[in-house]
């Protein structure tokens, strides 16, 4: 939460919902609903998160590669961004901006790996072709900011840093990603959101620490039940409502 | 999509012009933005191996620029990818600091001093506020535009800190320029290792040289402990701690005055709170910005009356009415702005640099002084200009009618 946020990129660049929510054109005409859009960028998050665990970055780089990826396709459709090439080149790309980067070649091996699928095939030349689109896709804007960071201060601060406490917050942030919060809401309060929600899972008072804080506790409840939402309605999100909707996106419109 | 379309791009907005250099990672030439007009400097990165795709350097420079907005920091205008390689457009950097103190044409003023300080200072205070170390500060990566404006520039090296236990690299910076902590090996580190480095370049703007010249870590080390002092425990508790430390024999600090015998004392003062070993005491940027050096006494100069070395050959029209114009006519001893002691009057008695000995100098000398008035020669270096300090504190009869003739000559000058 430092203050450095406030003056980057990222916060200029944060979105209204319904700007997040748009469905290109380009998607519409093939029958692409909303529905399937979220999950789509769901479906892609986990392909990224899947990816990672085989090259074994950090999960910055993880919530760096999904902001991305999310970030273009509020620009660019899938339809000419096919989404089973964009998620492994934005973990490319992460891996470099944060620092800790991951060789083409191993990213295809795990593909391969990963998925028997042909239509997820790519090889090293494509991924390069795409980082550089990608970096056009986001305007070459880099920096994201997460909700980690302020995540153990705020436990911390709270006297809630105990291991289980920890580690179910962290939980629910790497959540988040599979949602657009990131696109939407300083990092910090996303991480608020998360504290609350395991706190009250947890059955942990923290309403005095809350109204401690000088922030808009109504827009903490708000992202709060948008992410209990989405545990709600992630049930499902079966295999095969994943791959209809990444079947309309080869359709000629 | 993008492989045909920018290939118009390079034509339809940027006028292509002369290879400039080699950078780090690619070929930079100069280009002219048609949709602006503005002159720009394009850089082209090379995709190595192929195999790697966009250049780490680049983009980190890529994603810490977009993030840097200031009038002291370099301003990235543009990307764009062409036939399989990034371009990456700057605003175009008439010289950097490297050559203005080098140009032993130049004469540069207390106030020209603090200016330039000051804007590296400045440069420096917002990388640092947005938690960007710059790592790599050295005169010739302090760029300056044609309105005299400093910029700091090449942010390839340059990281973002903050996570209190991120382990660096210590190999940043050029060995001149390398704070002690990092010559220690020191893999934890913070904004002071740019504070020194930029205490290294106030030292070589007052010294017209670089300061410390180390030709080894352990001898740059070695300078500058011969320069300060070997440091106490006291003075540095952390320093045994650090992976590479070896005791150095003990060298007692000579007076820093000794070694900036043309400084103010503020000047020192300053230099020496920016030279201070432990880094946990070394002051900040923005403290070095409020420092009575900075905010106090004679203002630094103005950007635009700052002096810079002559243009390149490229522009010949300009040339004339430049204000370093005629120096290709004369030796270079000649051309030189400051001769004290040669005339046998003190430097700073009078406006001694409209006056020379050569009558056929005397037009590019009172051209150069219409640049600036600067003040009292203060930093003036006179084993670098090879001449010995005025000797002669008073003005000779000798001298008097000289600088009769040189006057008369400046007012059938003016009434031209």
């Amino acid at each position: 939460m430092s203050a450095n946020f406030w003056t980057s990129s990222h916060y200029k660049h944060l979105l209204d919902q319904e700007d997040v929510d748009m469905v290109n054109p380009l998607d519409k005409e093939r029958g692409v609903t909303l529905e399937d859009f979220k999950l789509i960028k769901m479906h892609m998050t986990n392909y990224i998160l899947r990816l990672a665990q085989q090259v074994k970055v950090r999960q910055r780089v993880v919530a760096t590669a999904v902001t991305y990826m999310r970030r273009v396709y509020t620009r660019k459709s899938m339809a000419e961004y096919d989404p089973r090439l964009v998620a492994p080149t934005c973990l490319y790309l992460a891996s470099k901006a944060e620092e800790s980067t991951v060789q083409a070649r191993l990213l295809v091996f795990y593909i391969k790996k990963l998925y028997a699928d042909d239509k997820y095939r790519y090889e090293i030349k494509d991924i390069l072709e795409m980082e550089m689109k990608i970096l056009e896709a986001l305007d070459y804007y880099l920096v994201v900011f997460h909700p980690y960071r302020s995540l153990s201060q705020f436990l911390q601060d709270a006297s809630l840093n105990d291991l289980s406490m920890t580690q179910l917050t962290w939980g629910v942030i790497n959540d988040t990603y599979k949602m657009d919060l990131i696109l939407v809401h300083p990092p910090h309060l996303i991480a608020l959101a998360c504290i609350y929600i395991a706190s009250v899972f947890r059955e942990k008072d923290t309403t005095a620490w809350f109204e401690e804080l000088r922030v808009d506790m109504n827009v903490v409840k708000n992202i709060s039940m948008e992410i209990l939402d989405f545990y709600e309605s992630n049930r499902m999100f079966t295999e095969d409502r994943i791959n209809t909707a990444l079947q309309k996106l080869t359709l000629r419109p | 999509m993008a492989e045909l379309d920018p290939s118009k791009k390079v034509a339809d907005r940027y006028l292509k012009r002369e290879v400039l250099g080699e950078g780090t990672y690619g070929v930079v030439y100069k280009a002219i933005d048609t949709q602006t007009g503005q002159t720009v400097a394009i850089k082209k990165i090379r995709l190595g191996k192929q195999k790697e795709g966009v250049n780490f350097t680049a983009l980190r420079e890529i994603k810490l620029l977009k993030e840097l907005k200031d009038p002291n920091i370099i301003e990235l205008i543009d990307a764009f990818p062409h036939k399989g390689n990034l371009h990456l457009v700057f605003e175009f950097m008439e010289t950097d600091l490297e050559a203005v103190i080098r140009d032993r044409n130049i004469f540069l003023s207390p106030g020209d001093i603090k200016s330039y300080l000051q804007m590296t200072l400045k440069g420096l205070a917002v990388c640092h506020k947005k938690w960007v170390l710059h790592r790599d500060m050295k005169p010739n990566n302090l760029l300056i535009g044609s309105n005299g404006q400093l910029k700091l520039a090449d942010f390839g090296l340059a990281r973002i800190f903050g996570s209190p236990d991120r382990r660096f690299t210590h190999q940043v910076f050029a060995r001149w320029y390398r704070a002690p902590e990092l010559l220690f090996g020191t893999k934890q580190y913070g904004a002071g290792v740019d504070v020194w480095a930029a205490a290294c370049i106030f030292a070589e703007l007052l010294l017209r040289r670089p300061f410390l010249q180390g030709s080894s870590d352990i001898d740059q080390l070695g300078k500058i402990f011969a320069a300060f002092g070997t440091p106490s425990p006291a003075q540095w508790p952390d320093m045994v701690y650090l992976p590479d430390y070896v005791e150095y024999q003990h060298v007692p600090a000579p007076p820093l005055r000794s070694l900036f015998p043309m400084a103010s004392d503020d000047a020192l003062d300053l230099l020496s709170k920016m030279f201070t070993y432990d880094p946990n005491a070394r002051i900040s940027v923005q403290q070095a910005l409020e420092h009575r050096y900075v905010s106090r006494e004679a203002l630094p100069t103005v950007p635009e009356k700052l002096p810079r070395p002559a243009p390149k050959k490229e522009s010949k029209a300009s040339d004339v009415d430049s204000q370093d114009g005629p120096t290709v006519l004369s030796p270079p001893r000649k051309s030189r702005r400051i001769m004290p002691g040669r005339d046998g009057f003190e430097a700073n008695s009078l406006q001694e640099d409209k006056f020379d000995d050569n009558a056929g100098n005397f037009r590019q000398t009172v051209a150069d002084n219409t640049g600036k008035n600067g003040p009292a020669p203060m930093s003036l270096d006179f084993s670098l200009f090879g001449l010995k300090p005025p000797n002669r504190p008073t003005i000779t009869s000798a001298d008097r009618s000289h600088l009769k003739r040189k006057l008369d000559l400046e007012f059938s000058n003016q009434n031209d």
